[in-house]
């Protein structure tokens, strides 16, 4: 597998500490000849180390000194460039050939963060839809041509509206949720488009309506609530669906479970019932795939096993895999894969798509890294493709990502 | 035969439920935050302890950036000089009560007494009496948790977890706060077992009794080849000689000189320390000011000796170090060897009056100002701060050492083990662990 990173750093203005730095150091040096040198001891790469040095040497020359290469001159400046929490550090060690020696040192804020854009290979991408500091339950796409061009994004306290302009997201609107009971922790919530009106929003304990107003403008409608959650995407509600070209087609019910108001996981009980059993082992997500004649549930339980169900038997088993599943119904392969994270990598989780021919998963993608845990991971109303939200471990930031197969290698 | 390997299981959603056991050197006599015991000084283990079950206004993030706690918003006027903080509504205290600001403002004026705190509305007003733009920074620290003290000296916090069994200087035992702001914890219980030494705590681990454990530095490598979860924080330790009392003459502090130059880091960090941290000349490591690097860590025996031979009087010191760290008797005899080579003599003890103390000081605080206030503060003096720049702090630092009290030795991390199954601990940048997020997964059994 091969992997193409391509950083994007951006360029930085150093010039105001540059030149802060040479004017203290000339204060204690004069214009003598002074041989300079410059260390790197910081997170910066060589490349900006190297505009650095560059930088101070003009700020130096631009105020007289004179800059040599011998040992034979007035004073020995060891420049070294270091860092702190809050900040880069410069540092500047004078060396005098006679006298004693000085320092002087600035402070130079950092950059705003560089972006990594990360090349996919094989079949499974990821698309950036949005970046935020605060922790994102989920994103729902409401509009879209070539690409999203109107997106919803849910977090812990509020829904914002985003529309591209001019190739940037600009808000629209903002609204907070109100909720009178604590969050619990490992919150998690849910955006459905809906219909009759613009959307759903189901968070723990709480179920919010959120309708149009005149204008481009919305508001939600918010109650306390343990309206169950719905499980099937809506444009695949209802409808009836092959587990392959030619095969015996089945009817794939709207299925919704209870979640718990205040934990992370659904209770188990489901409406409709998944064939004869009306409840089901406390679960933290689910996908369905047909069968020759009947569905197939994947409940990824509480207790770390994968439960299939196929309205019949239970088959428990226990699999490598994380607790979040989705289902996406695609053009690939055998027509129907489901999406699952895993953790085998300390630097983040992974997600991949199977299959399951005769019930047993077999990968059909390479496994897609991402630089954190995956928090969530729902299917997107259309079914063919999934939203996945990872917290960043470098940055801290929460990223939303639409998860898309692609059959092409 | 069935050869079993604990591995770790995939769950990525964090799972309810469980006790977890930690372990740990100090053995703490009182869970007031502001209230620190004489005979047993901050430590990181107390702050992990109290963050379980108080919170503070604000917090300091990996970045070192302010956020949001107990109070949701802040500003400053009168140039960094009276801040006032928000309190956060619908918070409530373990014993049911709402978090107000009264409550608040008590609590800190409890913590700091020379502090002027009031209250305006549903805010907080802090009025230093000059400015104070550490102070958002110092209110992160747990010291300053709000705490709302009831008549019968009992005592409510707002963390994840409420005091079930308190046995004090050996066991704690806390309940999770099903109504917590920040939501409910995931485990529900935890039980720490204090004052327990390196070899008790190895135990616990190994046998299953104990899933978080303090490591020492010779048990690093250890545990690092037995593939359990280690988890460093940045050097937040300093090990130090504290001489205590000024130097009375200049022959003094000549002497003094010599010590300092004479005392070899880097073969002790080496071979003692097994390259744990780092030596250290500053008193802020390098990490945290940036400029660390300047001060010469080198041991320098001909400028010692020099130093030494300028007086023609040498007394005897006595150093005295902590006799329940092993690792303490052995910095200061070798320490004491380094001295001998410059001229000097020491005499390691553990007698209460000594010349000289070997310290190990948990640093305050990631913000480098408080942190240095707080090692001013074990040398009986106060920086100066002319300004917020970090030259200033540099000037500040290296006015502290001039005052001979204090001779920086080692920065060292603070080094924690946990069991496989314990899943999302994590490291507040002041060294403590945090727990709240924390959950306990299912051990899989491999390999047969």
């Amino acid at each position: 597998m091969m992997l193409a990173f391509a950083m994007a750093a951006q360029a930085a203005d150093w010039s105001g500490p540059e030149q802060q730095l040479a004017r203290k150091i000339f204060a204690v040096t004069g214009p003598g000849p002074a041989v300079v040198t410059v260390e790197n001891r910081s997170t910066l790469g060589r490349r900006g180390s190297e505009v650095i040095q560059n930088g101070l040497q003009s700020a130096l020359q631009a105020l007289g000194m004179r800059l040599v290469k011998n040992e034979q001159a007035a004073n020995t400046v060891v420049i070294s460039l270091s860092e702190n929490p809050a900040s880069y550090v410069w540092v500047a060690e004078i060396r005098p050939s006679s006298g004693e020696n000085a320092v002087v040192m600035v402070a130079a804020p950092r950059p705003e963060n560089s972006t990594t854009h990360e090349s996919v290979p094989m079949s499974l991408h990821k698309i950036s839809l949005w970046t935020q500091n605060s922790q994102i339950l989920d994103v729902a796409v409401l509009e879209e041509g070539a690409a999203p061009a109107r997106i919803a994004v849910l977090d812990t306290e509020r829904i914002s509206i985003y529309r591209m302009q001019a190739g940037k997201w600009q808000t629209e609107q903002t609204l907070g949720i109100v909720h009178a009971r604590p969050w619990p922790r490992d919150l998690r919530g849910r955006l459905v488009p809906a219909k009759d009106h613009l959307l759903d929003i189901f968070l723990p304990g709480l179920v919010c309506r959120g309708t149009a107003g005149a204008g481009s403008g919305f508001s939600i409608n918010c109650r306390e609530s343990d309206d169950p959650w719905p499980l099937v995407p809506s444009a695949l509600s209802g409808g009836n669906f092959a587990s392959s070209p030619g095969s015996t087609s089945v009817t794939i019910p709207p299925v919704t479970a209870f979640y718990t108001s205040t934990r992370n996981f659904f209770t188990g009980v489901l409406t409709p019932a998944v064939g004869k059993p009306t409840t089901v082992s406390k679960f933290y997500s689910a996908a369905f795939l047909p069968l020759e004649t009947s569905l197939l549930w994947l409940f990824a339980a509480t207790d770390g096993h994968l439960h299939m169900l196929d309205g019949v038997s239970d088959q428990i088993t226990k699999l490598n895999w994380g607790s979040d599943v989705a289902s996406v119904k695609t053009s690939c392969g055998a027509g129907w894969q489901v999406l699952t994270t895993s953790a085998e990598k300390a630097s983040g989780d992974q997600v991949r798509a199977y299959e399951f021919p005769d019930r047993d998963p077999i990968a059909v993608t390479a496994p897609i890294d991402f630089a954190g845990a995956v928090t969530a991971l729902w299917t997107e109303p259309k079914g063919d493709t999934a939203i996945a939200v990872v917290r960043n471990r470098d940055t801290a930031n929460y990223e939303a990502f639409r998860l898309a197969l692609s059959c092409s290698q | 035969m069935m050869l079993g390997a604990v591995v770790a299981s995939a769950e990525t959603r964090q799972q309810y439920g469980g006790t977890l056991h930690v372990t740990m050197r100090a053995a703490l006599m009182t869970l007031d935050p502001a209230e620190l015991d004489p005979a047993l000084p901050d430590s990181i283990g107390r702050r992990a302890v109290s963050m379980l079950m108080f919170d503070t206004l604000v917090t300091l993030d990996e970045n070192l950036r302010i956020q949001p706690g107990l109070a949701m918003a802040w500003q400053t006027s009168a140039g960094n000089q009276r801040w006032q903080l928000q309190i956060r509504p619908g918070v409530k205290f373990h014993d049911g009560t709402a978090l107000s600001a009264e409550v608040a403002a008590s609590s800190l004026r409890a913590a700091n007494p020379g502090w002027k705190v009031s209250t305006e509305g549903d805010s907080v007003v802090i009025v230093r009496d000059s400015s104070d733009p550490e102070l958002l920074a110092e209110l992160a620290l747990p010291r300053n948790s709000i705490v709302k003290r009831n008549p019968n000296n009992a005592f409510s916090g707002t963390g994840p977890f409420h005091t079930a069994d308190w046995q004090p200087g050996k066991k704690l035992a806390l309940a999770a706060e099903e109504n917590c702001w920040r939501g409910r914890p995931f485990v529900d219980a935890v039980e720490i077992e204090m004052g327990k030494n390196s070899y008790e705590q190895v135990t616990a681990i190994e046998s299953g009794k104990a899933d978080l454990i303090e490591v020492v530095p010779e048990q690093v490598h250890h545990f690092s080849h037995e593939g359990r979860r280690i988890a460093n924080s940045k050097p937040m330790e300093l090990i130090a000689l504290l001489f205590t009392r000024d130097a009375a003459t200049p022959a003094e502090k000549l002497l003094r000189e010599a010590l300092a130059r004479s005392v070899d880091r880097g073969s002790i960090h080496r071979v003692l320390l097994q390259g744990t941290g780092q030596p250290a000349a500053s008193l802020l490591p390098n990490w945290m000011s940036g400029y660390g690097f300047v001060f010469p860590i080198d041991a320098d025996l001909p400028r010692a000796r020099q130093a030494r031979e300028q007086v023609r009087s040498v007394p005897s010191w006595t150093v005295g170090y902590d006799s329940s760290d092993p690792m303490a008797r052995l910095l200061a005899e070798r320490i004491a060897l380094n001295a001998k080579d410059a001229g000097l003599s020491l005499q390691p003890t553990t007698a209460a009056n000594v010349d000289i103390k070997l310290v190990r000081i948990a640093l305050a605080s990631p913000d480098p100002w408080v942190a240095l206030v707080e090692i001013a503060a074990f040398t009986g003096t106060a920086p100066g701060k002319e300004s917020e720049t970090v030259e200033d702090l540099y000037a500040s630092e290296r006015a502290l050492l001039a005052t001979d009290r204090i001779v920086p030795l080692f920065h060292l991390p603070v080094t924690y083990a946990g069991s496989t199954n314990l899943n999302d601990w994590v490291l507040r940048p002041d060294g403590s662990w945090n727990l709240g997020d924390a959950w306990l997964g299912t051990p899989v059994i491999a390999g047969k």
